[in-house]
């Protein structure tokens, strides 16, 4: 088994979006030129607010779009070399919103077995059998096999995504945002699953979240993304503790914590987020950035690594 | 602080094919000016209803009875539906968890923003127009003036919450009511909207009740809170008190859930309460936790259990006489 399960160099996506009536189209940079690289049972959160490009990263590894350009590698193997059915068996996703993500006519079992049948894997015969399996692993009841998603309550919808993705016996697991459409107590039930399925069964995993605490509960290492890029990556405890991109330390300094007394805090990056299709010039941040000097706006940061911490400021 | 809100036995129950869903039981609460207070629950305990109840905004089928349902002086239980229109938007305001949904696609902000006020008061298009204007500026939107002619699609979901904010401030009313007003915003613009929501409360002496499953959202914001269970109130206290020593089990339940940088070890299990959320329908006997309460004992299955005073504004639905000495 290769160590690297997933490489990621220079990748960009851009897609055309109207610009309005009779304006044409302009390029949206969704990502922009990032690399990554998980090891082998590894958890590497990414986070970053809505619409830096953390769900198209998903979807590049997932194949379901294509690069623009830059290369991607599974298991040391170009992702444009590997054929739809053995990306499939390698990767597989856990979505958001396990309300929307499995279908209501089909039974959980139909559900959970789905995979192995689209991908041929094994004997028909063994597939019942893999199905019971997989259910006792999440722990899920043998008789919920018979019944439908609505039936189910929120936990026990995320539980069957989670039996579906792992069916296959994929080395790399994509959660995208896997608890933030489930209450408190549910939540933790679920992180505990992913916590557990990763010690036993050698998973690593793509952990795309907001939630700063549930990152940095669950993962090893953390990227932060801010307009398509990586504007810093660390080990997650250098990363909480010593944060140095001023998006970083205003992302840290944002998470509530049950801390009565404390306030609210002051994050200083003023109200407006940049729109994609028309960055800032020079470092993206810079409208926003509490320690902006001329130079940022007019020069992208290139990224400096010290050891483990990349980070891409001019500071 | 003068008292605004008097909640005393509020009852919603809603008919089901399964039968009569008792979503709201015998909640009840107190309001001052200036004062916020937090209903904390999971999906399905009763907060929003019980808000909506506030409201007159209930579903036509749901059914609502109050025992005491007391705003600024008015009966809101026996008042009329005009009456209550009246009060809505002008002395008691919403906040929604959505502001897509919340705000109309088809007319500018501008419009929406002065319909709002022109509603209420005898004030010309210009008035009603600076006071919008006004109001932007304060809820931290620059160019106010050029924004009341763009509409709801035109503005990112922390602008658009901003003017979810302003509209309810428009006439100025004594009562803010905001259901889960950060929900659907990123981490960054939540702390914003926020310390604004707070700013804004203390500058004009509004009452308001924050409606949120986030016990960060409530530690940093409530001053009181009603920790809710399948519609009833089974803790409640100052924020300070029920975090510092929470006491009924299902609050202590879910104070575990949830990871605490620097307080639980990254990667060790977190709390989780087993089982699942009852649902509140036909007979209703005992205390509703205790098919998931680790402290359950037999007599929890027979007797009803009141919301018993232990403290100054500190009660507590809970048979366990040890945590209550404690």
């Amino acid at each position: 088994m290769p160590d690297r399960v997933l490489e990621l160099e220079e990748v960009a996506k851009t897609y055309r979006v109207s610009a309005g009536a009779f304006r044409g189209n302009r390029t949206l940079r969704a990502v922009n030129g990032i690399s990554l690289a998980l090891e082998n049972g590894e958890v590497l959160g990414l986070v970053g607010e809505s619409g830096c490009g953390k769900t198209t990263v998903a979807k590049l590894v997932l194949a379901l779009e294509t690069p623009t350009s830059g290369h991607i590698r599974l298991g040391g193997r170009p992702l444009t070399n590997c054929d739809s059915k053995e990306i499939a068996r390698q990767v597989q996703p856990v979505f958001q919103d396990p309300y929307a993500s499995l279908n209501p006519r089909k039974s959980v079992g139909s559900i959970i077995s789905l995979p192995l049948r689209a991908l041929k894997i094994g004997a028909k015969a063994s597939w019942d059998q893999a199905v019971g399996e997989i259910m006792e692993v999440v722990g899920l009841a043998p008789h919920l096999r018979h019944n439908y998603p609505n039936q189910l309550s929120g936990g026990q919808r995320q539980r069957v995504a989670v039996a579906r993705a792992l069916i296959t016996r994929p080395q790399l697991v994509i959660c995208d945002e896997p608890t933030s459409a489930l209450d408190v107590s549910v939540q933790a039930q679920i992180l505990n699953l992913l916590m557990r399925l990763r010690r036993e069964l050698g998973l690593t995993y793509l952990f795309i979240s907001h939630n700063l605490a549930v990152v940095e509960h669950l993962a090893s290492r953390v990227a932060v993304m801010y307009l398509g890029r990586i504007v810093e990556e660390a080990p997650t405890r250098e990363l909480f503790r010593n944060p140095r991109h001023p998006y970083t330390q205003a992302l840290l300094g944002s998470v509530l914590t049950p801390e009565p007394g404390l306030g609210l805090p002051d994050t200083r990056l003023g109200i407006a987020y940049p729109n994609p299709i028309d960055p800032p010039p020079g470092c993206t941040f810079h409208p926003r950035c509490p320690r902006a000097a001329e130079l940022c706006r007019k020069q992208a940061p290139v990224p400096r690594r010290e050891g483990g911490h990349l980070v891409e400021c001019h500071f | 602080m003068d008292l605004i809100l008097e909640v005393e036995g509020l009852h919603v129950d809603l008919p089901l094919p399964a039968g009569r869903l008792q979503a709201v039981r015998n909640v009840g609460f107190e309001l001052r000016q200036g004062e916020t207070l937090s209903l904390v629950g999971e999906s399905g305990c009763g907060k929003s209803l019980t808000a909506l109840a506030l409201m007159g905004l209930l579903p036509p089928r749901a059914s609502c009875r109050a025992s005491k349902l007391f705003f600024e002086g008015c009966n809101l239980s026996t008042a009329s539906e005009k009456t209550m229109a009246q009060l809505r938007g002008d002395r008691m305001a919403m906040i929604f968890q959505e502001p897509m949904t919340s705000l109309n696609p088809c007319y500018t902000i501008g419009n929406q923003l002065v319909e709002a006020y022109r509603q209420h008061r005898e004030a010309s298009r210009r008035e009603a127009r600076e006071r919008a204007v006004f109001l932007l500026e304060k809820v931290g939107i620059t160019a106010a003036g050029s924004r009341l002619k763009q509409f709801p699609h035109q503005l990112s979901g922390g602008i658009r919450q901003r003017i979810m904010i302003a509209m309810g401030l428009m006439c100025g009313p004594s009562l803010i009511i905001a259901d889960e007003p950060t929900t659907a915003l990123d981490v960054t613009i939540q702390a914003q909207i926020l310390a604004l929501l707070a700013d804004l409360q203390q500058e004009f002496r509004m009452g308001l009740i924050l409606i949120t499953h986030d016990l960060g959202v409530v530690a940093r914001m409530a001053h009181r809170l009603c920790v809710m269970y399948c519609g009833q109130v089974v803790e409640t206290g100052t924020t300070r008190e029920v975090f510092a020593r929470p006491l009924h089990p299902y609050t202590q339940g879910l104070l575990r859930c949830i990871p605490v940088p620097g307080k639980v070890e990254p990667g060790s299990d977190l709390g989780s309460i087993p089982g699942l959320v009852p649902t509140p329908i036909g007979e209703l006997r005992g205390c509703m936790f205790r098919n998931r309460c680790p402290k359950a004992l037999p007599e929890c299955a027979v007797e009803d259990h009141r919301l018993r005073e232990i403290g100054p504004g500190r009660a507590l639905r809970c048979l366990d006489a040890a945590a209550a000495d404690a």
